[in-house]
Formats: C-alpha cells, sequence, structure tokens
C-alpha cells in the first residue's frame, strides 16, 4: 500500500519534470527566436551580417572596412576615425594584460592597472558613443526614402533604389563596428574583474596585509556600498521581471519542486526517524544518549531537508534556463549561506534546548541558554552575511575595498558581540535547579571571551583586517565544528558506558537477533564507543585542518606518511606494515587452527589415530603454523629477519642466564610431545604430585589432581625426574585390600571366602587372576592380602567398596571374625610393673619404647592405607 | 558619537549623487521591450514595458535594441524606444 503511494507520487513528480522541462525547451526556443523575428524589422537588404553577440570580434571588421570604403565620403572619416580608436584600444587592452599577467603578486600595481583598465573601457563606450549621431541621420534619412515598394507597385526611381542601398550598408557597418567595441568593452571589463579577483584572493590570503584604515576609506567604501547596491538591484529585478514574464512557468516550477524535495527530505526523515525523536519527547527523564541522539537528529533532518532544498532549487533552476550567469553565482552564495546559519542555529538550539531544560546538553540554565543563543545566532548571521555580501561583490565586480570594508564592520561587529558574552551569566552550580538565575562565567571562559573580543578589534582598527576577518570566521567555523565534535565524543563516551549500549536501537534488535547476553552487548558497546571516537576524530580534524587554509592534497600527504613511515631516530616504523603484519599474522593464525581441526577432526580421526598421537601432532602444527605466521607477519611488518638474528644473539646469551629454564621447558614440552611418556587424560604420579593431565603445553603440563587442584608442573621436572603412569601402556591395574583377623580364624577358610568373593565381582578380571596372600603375622591379628586386577584403574576404587562391603557381610555372615582390628584387651600383666625397680635406666628405657612401638605398628596396621 | 554624524551624513550624499548617474529608458511602443545590455562582463535581458521607464547601465554598456542597432550609452543618457528602434535625446 505505501510503495504503491510511493510509486503514484514519483510518477506524478517525474511526469511534472517532464512536462516542465519540456515548457522550458519551449520558452528556450521562443528565446532563440526572439532575434530572429528582429532581424525581418531590420531592413532586409543590410548587406554586412549582424555580428554575432560572443566572440569574433576582428572578423566582420575587414567586411565593415570595405563597406566604409564604399560609403558616403562625409561617413567615411568619422567611421575610420572611430575604427583608428579601437585598433588602439585592442593593442592597449593587449599590453595591459600582459601587465596584469606579469603583476599577479602587487597590490597596489594591480590598482593602478585597474584605473588604466577602466579608463580604457570607456574610451571604448566613447569610441562608439561617437558613431550614434550617424546612426540617428541615416535612420531619420531611410524613414524619409521609406519603405522600397512592395510587388506590384510602382518602380521607385533608381537614385532612390541606390540611396537606400548606400545607407543600410552604412547603418550595417555602423552595427558591426558598434558590435567590436562591445566585444572589446566586455573583454576590458573581464580584465577588470580579473584584476579585481586577484586584489580580493590576495586580500584573503595574505593574512598580515595592512590596509589603511581611515574615514576617507570608510566614506569612499559607502559610496561603493550605495553603488552596489543599486547595481544589484538593478540585476536581480531585472532579472526577476525578465523571469516572471518570460520564464515563469519554469520558475514557478522550480521553485515548486525544489519545495517538493525538500518536503520529502522533511516529511521523509521525521517518519523514517520517528522512533529516535518522538517516543524520545514524550520522556520527561532522559537518558544522556536519547537526548544525544533527539540533538543530533533534530539538527540532521531539517538540515538535510534544506539543503536538498537549496540543492534543488539550485539544479533546477539552472535546468531550466532561469539562472542567469551574473545571477547564478549570488543565488547559489545565498543558498549556502542560508543552509549554514540555519545549519548553525539548529545546532546551537539542540545543544542548549533553551524551551526544555531537561534536553538540554550542557549545564546551563534556562535564561543561559535563551541568552547564549542570541549571540551565536547574530555572530553566525553577521559572518555568514560578511560572506554572503562578499561574493555579491565578487559576481558584480566591486572594488576590493568593498570587502575591505565589510569585513572590517564584520570583525568589530564579531568583537563586540564575544565581548557582549563574557557578561551572561549562564553557568549553575550541581545542586541548582535549572531556573535559577545562574552565575557568571569561570573566570577563564570569560576573561579569554574579553580578550578575543578585544584583541578581534585591535587587529581590525589596526589595519589587518584580513586577520580579523580569518579569527572571525574561525571562531564561528571551528567553534561549531569542534561543538559538534564534542557531541560526538560524548555519544562514544555515552555508547561504551556499562549497560547503555542495551538502552538503544541497535542495541535492542543486536540482542533480539542474536539473543546476545549482556557482557556480549557492553563489549559491543565497547567497540561502538571507540568506533564513534575514530570516526570523530577522522572525519572533524581534517574538516578542521582545512578550515585553516590547508590544502587536501597536504592533509593527504601527513596521513601517508604518518600510515607509512614514522621516523624516531634512525628507525622507521610503518603503521601500514605493522597493520599487514598483524592482519597476517592473524590470518596464519586463523588457517592454522583450521588445518588443525581439519586434519585433527577428518584425517586422524578416520584413520583412527591414538589420542596421544593425535594430540601431539595437533600442537605440533600450532606451534608450527603460528610460528610461520609469526614469521610472515614480521616480514610483512617491515621487520627485517636477518635483524633477527641479532635478536637470537642477544636471546642466547638471555638462555645462559636467566632464560635457561623457560627454553629447557619448551624444549621439555617439545620432547613430551615427540616421547609422549604420558597423554592428555593420563594418570601420572610425579614426585609429590598425582592427578590426571588436563593439558600439555609449551612451559608447563597442567595436572588436575583427585582434589580437582589443577597443578601447573614445568615440563623440564617432568622430563627430568622420574613419572609414574598409571594409564600409560594400558588401563590394566593391580588393586590391594588387606585384611586383618585374630589368630581365632582359620586362615585356609578366609583364603578361600576371599577368593570367592572377588571372583563373584564382575569387574575383577578373571586373567591375571586373583589372589591372595598371608603376608604377616602380627602381635595379635594375622594379615591377608587380596589381590585383584581390574581392566581399567579408574574403577578401581568403586571396585574395592563393593568387595570390602561383601568381605564384612560374608565374614559376619559366616562368623569368621571381624577383618578389622578390634580393640583387643591388653593382657599385659600387671605384675611387671614392681619389677620395674630393680631393671637398670637404660633397660627401662628399652621397655618403654618397645609397647609404644608396637603400638605404632599396631596402629599402623590398623589404618594401613589400602587404597588400591 | 561624531562618527556616527559623518557616517550619516556621508551615506545620505551618496546616495544623493548616486541616484543621478544612470541611463533610463522610456519605452514609447505599444509592446514591451527586449533590450540587450552588454555591461560588464554579463549580457543581460532586459524587459521594458510598454509606456515604463527603467534605469539601466550607471557606467556605460551596449545596448542592442529590438531593431538589431547596437549603440553604446556612456550612462548618462535617456533614451526612448520608438518603433522598435532607440532614439538617444
Amino acid at each position: 500500500m505505501h510503495s504503491a503511494a510511493k510509486l503514484t507520487v514519483l510518477s506524478i513528480a517525474i511526469s511534472f519534470v517532464v512536462l516542465t522541462l519540456a515548457g522550458g525547451g519551449t520558452a528556450t526556443a521562443q528565446q532563440a527566436a526572439q532575434p530572429q523575428h528582429a532581424a525581418p524589422a531590420t531592413p532586409a537588404a543590410a548587406q554586412p551580417p549582424q555580428p554575432s553577440p560572443e566572440g569574433q570580434p576582428a572578423q566582420p571588421a575587414p567586411a565593415a572596412r570595405g563597406e566604409a570604403d564604399n560609403a558616403p565620403a562625409d561617413a567615411s572619416p568619422l567611421l575610420q576615425q572611430a575604427e583608428d580608436q579601437l585598433d588602439q584600444a585592442d593593442q592597449e587592452l593587449k599590453r595591459l594584460a600582459d601587465r596584469v599577467g606579469a603583476a599577479a603578486d602587487d597590490d597596489t600595481l594591480l590598482a593602478e592597472l585597474k584605473v588604466q583598465v577602466d579608463e580604457l573601457s570607456k574610451q571604448i563606450i566613447s569610441a562608439s558613443v561617437a558613431t550614434r549621431s550617424r546612426l540617428d541621420e541615416i535612420k531619420a534619412r531611410l524613414a524619409e526614402l521609406g519603405d522600397p515598394p512592395g510587388e506590384g507597385q510602382p518602380p521607385e526611381a533608381a537614385i532612390v533604389t541606390e540611396e537606400r542601398k548606400r545607407l543600410l550598408a552604412e547603418r550595417g557597418a555602423i552595427n558591426a563596428l558598434t558590435g567590436r567595441a562591445e566585444n572589446l568593452s566586455v573583454e576590458a571589463r573581464k580584465l577588470a574583474n580579473g584584476i579585481t579577483a586577484t586584489r580580493r584572493a590576495l586580500f584573503s590570503n595574505t593574512l598580515l596585509k595592512r590596509t589603511e584604515v581611515s574615514v576617507a576609506m570608510l566614506s569612499e567604501a559607502i559610496t561603493t556600498t550605495a553603488d552596489e547596491s543599486r547595481a544589484l538591484w538593478r540585476s536581480v529585478s531585472s532579472w526577476l521581471t525578465f523571469a516572471w514574464n518570460y520564464k515563469r512557468i519554469p520558475f514557478l516550477t522550480a521553485i515548486f519542486l525544489s519545495l517538493c524535495g525538500a518536503m520529502i527530505f522533511l516529511v521523509g526523515g521525521y517518519r523514517l526517524f520517528s522512533p529516535f525523536i518522538l517516543q524520545h519527547e514524550e520522556q520527561d527523564e532522559p537518558t544522556y544518549f536519547r537526548q544525544l541522539s533527539l540533538a543530533f537528529w533534530s539538527t540532521l533532518i531539517p538540515t538535510m531537508a534544506l539543503i536538498a532544498f537549496a540543492a534543488s532549487s539550485y539544479f533546477f533552476l539552472s535546468s531550466f534556463n532561469v539562472l542567469r550567469p551574473d545571477i547564478a553565482p549570488i543565488i547559489a552564495v545565498t543558498l549556502g549561506m542560508g543552509v549554514a546559519v540555519f545549519f548553525v542555529t539548529r545546532l546551537a538550539s539542540a545543544v542548549l534546548s533553551p524551551a526544555r531544560s531537561s534536553w538540554r546538553l550542557v549545564r546551563v540554565s534556562d535564561r543561559g541558554a535563551r541568552m547564549l543563543m542570541v549571540p551565536i545566532f547574530a555572530m553566525v548571521l553577521v559572518n555568514g552575511l560578511d560572506y554572503l555580501l562578499g561574493s555579491i561583490s565578487d559576481s558584480l565586480g566591486s572594488p576590493v575595498l568593498l570587502t575591505v570594508a565589510k569585513s572590517f564592520l564584520a570583525s568589530i561587529i564579531i568583537g563586540l558581540i564575544l565581548m557582549a558574552m563574557a557578561w551572561i551569566r549562564p553557568t549553575l552550580r550541581q545542586d541548582e535547579p535549572f531556573d535559577a538565575p545562574g552565575r557568571p562565567w569561570p573566570r577563564v571562559i570569560s576573561v579569554s571571551l574579553l580578550l578575543l573580543g578585544a584583541g578581534l578589534i585591535a587587529i581590525a582598527l589596526a589595519g589587518y583586517v584580513g586577520l580579523a576577518r580569518f579569527i572571525a570566521t574561525q571562531i564561528i567555523v571551528t567553534g561549531a565544528i569542534l561543538v559538534t565534535m564534542y557531541i560526538g565524543i560524548l555519544t562514544g563516551r555515552s555508547v561504551s558506558k556499562q549497560g547503555a549500549f542495551a538502552e538503544t536501537v541497535g542495541g535492542r534488535y543486536l540482542e533480539r537477533r542474536f539473543k546476545l547476553e549482556q557482557v556480549g552487548l557492553d563489549q559491543i558497546g565497547l567497540v561502538a564507543g571507540l568506533g564513534i571516537y575514530a570516526l570523530v576524530a577522522l572525519f572533524f580534524i581534517p574538516l578542521i585542518l582545512l578550515q585553516w587554509g590547508f590544502q587536501i592534497a597536504d592533509i593527504e600527504s601527513w596521513v601517508y606518511r604518518f600510515v607509512t613511515e614514522i621516523r624516531i631516530g634512525t628507525i622507521t616504523i610503518s603503521l601500514v606494515g605493522l597493520l599487514a603484519g598483524v592482519l597476517f599474522f592473524a590470518i596464519g593464525f586463523v588457517l592454522t587452527r583450521w588445518v588443525q581441526r581439519w586434519i585433527d577432526g577428518n584425517v586422524m580421526a578416520r584413520s583412527r589415530v591414538d589420542a596421544g598421537v593425535r594430540n601431539s601432532i595437533r600442537t605440533g602444527i600450532g606451534y608450527i603454523g603460528v610460528g610461520l605466521a609469526g614469521l610472515i607477519g614480521l616480514s610483512a611488518a617491515g621487520i627485517d629477519l636477518s635483524s633477527l638474528a641479532l635478536v637470537a644473539g642477544a636471546l642466547s646469551l638471555g638462555v645462559g642466564f636467566g632464560l635457561q629454564n623457560i627454553v629447557s621447558n619448551f624444549v621439555s614440552g617439545l620432547i613430551l610431545l615427540v616421547e609422549r611418556p604420558f597423554k592428555v587424560g593420563d594418570w601420572i604420579v610425579s614426585g609429590t604430585t598425582e592427578g590426571f593431565v588436563r593439558r600439555i603445553s609449551v612451559r608447563a603440563t597442567e595436572i588436575e589432581t583427585f582434589q580437582h587442584q589443577s597443578i601447573m608442573m614445568p615440563n623440564s621436572l617432568l622430563i627430568n625426574a622420574s613419572v609414574g603412569n598409571w594409564t600409560h601402556r594400558n588401563k590394566l591395574g593391580r588393586s590391594e585390600i588387606s585384611v586383618t583377623l585374630s589368630y581365632a580364624s582359620d586362615p585356609r577358610r578366609v583364603i578361600d571366602v576371599l577368593h570367592e568373593i572377588a571372583a563373584a565381582h564382575p569387574m575383577v578380571l578373571k586373567n591375571p587372576a586373583p589372589n591372595v596372600g598371608f603376608t604377616a603375622f602380627g602381635d595379635e591379628r594375622m594379615t591377608f592380602e587380596l589381590r585383584i586386577y581390574v581392566a581399567d584403574v579408574l574403577t578401581a576404587g568403586n571396585v574395592r567398596n563393593d568387595i570390602r562391603v561383601s568381605i564384612y557381610e560374608r565374614f559376619r555372615d559366616e562368623e569368621i571374625g571381624a577383618p578389622f582390628p578390634v580393640k583387643v584387651e591388653d593382657t599385659t600383666p600387671e605384675e611387671a610393673t614392681p619389677s620395674d625397680i630393680e631393671i637398670p635406666a637404660a633397660e627401662e628405657e628399652k621397655a618403654e619404647i618397645q609397647p609404644e612401638e608396637s603400638e605404632t605398628r599396631r596402629r599402623s596396621f590398623g589404618t594401613r592405607s589400602s587404597r588400591r | 558619537m561624531a562618527m556616527k554624524t559623518v557616517v550619516a551624513a556621508l551615506l545620505c550624499s551618496m546616495f544623493a549623487a548616486g541616484v543621478a548617474n544612470a541611463a533610463m529608458v522610456t519605452n514609447k511602443d505599444g509592446e514591451s521591450a527586449i533590450l540587450v545590455i552588454v555591461e560588464g562582463e554579463s549580457r543581460i535581458e532586459v524587459v521594458v514595458d510598454s509606456g515604463a521607464t527603467e534605469m539601466i547601465c550607471p557606467s556605460g554598456c551596449f545596448v542592442t535594441a529590438p531593431s538589431g542597432d547596437h549603440i553604446g550609452l556612456q550612462g548618462d543618457e535617456t533614451i526612448e524606444i520608438v518603433n522598435g528602434s532607440v532614439v538617444v535625446k
């Protein structure tokens, strides 16, 4: 539905344009036909062709001269004299043009030459004015002679025909002469305007050129202003009259179409971005990011619409041939200035937001915001008008003096406005509401405003008008750019704030579309913020530099040099090279990972390679790939690999001293990969460390103990010390369970029962078969040991558990006795104690130690670890 | 204050002096005429309605009349358009 409506609107607009272009075409055709209508008005017998308006000044002249020779004797001297004057003027003009070309930098000489050229163009006009009386005579005589007789009328006397012919020829000659004078005068004017343009450029481009500022100069400026305004009024009104009378339809259509373009932009922009604007306006307490986005869009959309209006109206006016060469630059500059003033004002009002304090981007009082808007607008307007009037002077060819005077005035006004701004009291304390009266600027700002304004006025009064104008323009334009930059930076900062990105439209979209977590969004927000900073720097710093008169080529070469070679002493660093190095390394890294995965997943998994080998190969490929990528990256970064030899030399010295450990660990890691004494997942014991191997990396091997403590064991330790591996060739493992019984039990019976229990367990291997050993005669007990083999040593713990439970139950059921140490009544006779007295001290010590020893031994039997 | 007076006086005198210096064109014909005026660098078409008077070229120019005649003007003349032809008074 929407697209259909849009299509209709579009087709209507296109047909309208086509119709109007056709109308404009006919208008031009009419215009072209007008001289042809005019031509019959001149007597048909006029022999010399009308000189074409443009160019060919010399061509008709010989013909005219030839005719003039035939002309009566009384007309000839007058024409001849004018002809000579024009020849002279022509030569003079050429001479002056040469001198102007030679004196392009000398302002004084140019000014003198300008006077001479003006004089010359007066002479040219007066030369042609001299022929006017003769033309009047001829016209009067021709009127007396009347029109030649038409068809069927009686023929007139031959002498009359002859005279008419002669008069018409002379009239043609005079017209040709005037045409030549016209062309010469145009050339002279072009030269004069060229001189003025050069002088104006000298004025604008030479900052430190002093101009005498005096009352006489100002009064002359006022005279020229009056002249210029009349000239402007005449140009514009004659153009408007002409356009209205003869090109009404194209003129109105151009304006209508450009208004349509602006409307489309405005409405389209607001509709497209209404979620950014309307929804926000309803809120009373907007977040800072929303304030910023509102400021941004509410500045951008109307400005874009206005730009569309300006560009399209200029485009349509010029394509419908409504514009005239002298009007076109004035219109263009007026439109451009309108856009610039509107943009800066809009920006200021978006930042200050005088009406709604909650949307204000800077913390100033209500009254301060309103007051600040005035000088900002005034300064922009004055500066814009300065430029507008300057280019009007340019297109009208007004004297340079006028440009100087206008810039002088503009600088002084801007200086005064700056000084006035120092007295505004906009600032607020943190705790004050927006409608508080406000406090004066901080001292630094007010003083610098005053100094800036006073300095500007002083510079202008001292005669350095060019400099004053430059500074005034810079204050406004650079200020506007800096404010925009500041807003951009604030945007970046508020986007990268924690949790801020998730609030934005883009953040919400990403959250919906890719189901991102808060942390991911925050990271994206950080990247987005940095991106905004980069964009701001990339866009606005060149803009400011351009403003300061640097050329694009300069900036390009700076950037190029900055990117390709930064010299620090004798070292040259190339950012592009470094970036390329990093890029190549990244590509190599990704490629390595991909190859690793492919070989591991496709090739080795299908060929059923042992997991340890797989791991080794994968890690080896990883090392080789990363090493290669590093080398490629280094050479891409422009670092000479031969200079690495030096580094290697230094490193080898370092290896001798401090890096020894690290290198030996690295080499040990490589050996571990090749030799494979253990692989990931193995259960190893080294020294006091026991656990599963989780990862074998360059320097250390990660071992996870049974308590899930990760231990990084340096590879060199694993190589140098003995390492026990429970699961090296296979996972077969032996496990022992010791059983202690009192001497009351029957050992054979016990052994049989233990055999039965072991055989009954499904996870105990039949081969190697379990066996039972009668291992020790204790003081009170016999010790048996049941040795079983399990296929997977990792399951041994569970098997032992099961078997212990079974042993306990069977022994209890069969009343064999408790398979564990029971508190035994100490049957040591008490009567031994009296004999203590007889025993010598040394003996007594032994006796004391003995029971203790036996006690310890007994205890150690009881608590013997039987984990395996 | 003195400056202001000077400026005002100058302004008045300039306007008084400036107005006199231009050519006046009066169209005596029954229909409006188009004059092609070459003044400065530009070639502009000026429409003079029937019976109307226009101020043209203050500093000298060339005029092409509807009849096709070219004439030079110094800028202080009074001109009439009669039968498509330019008559300098």
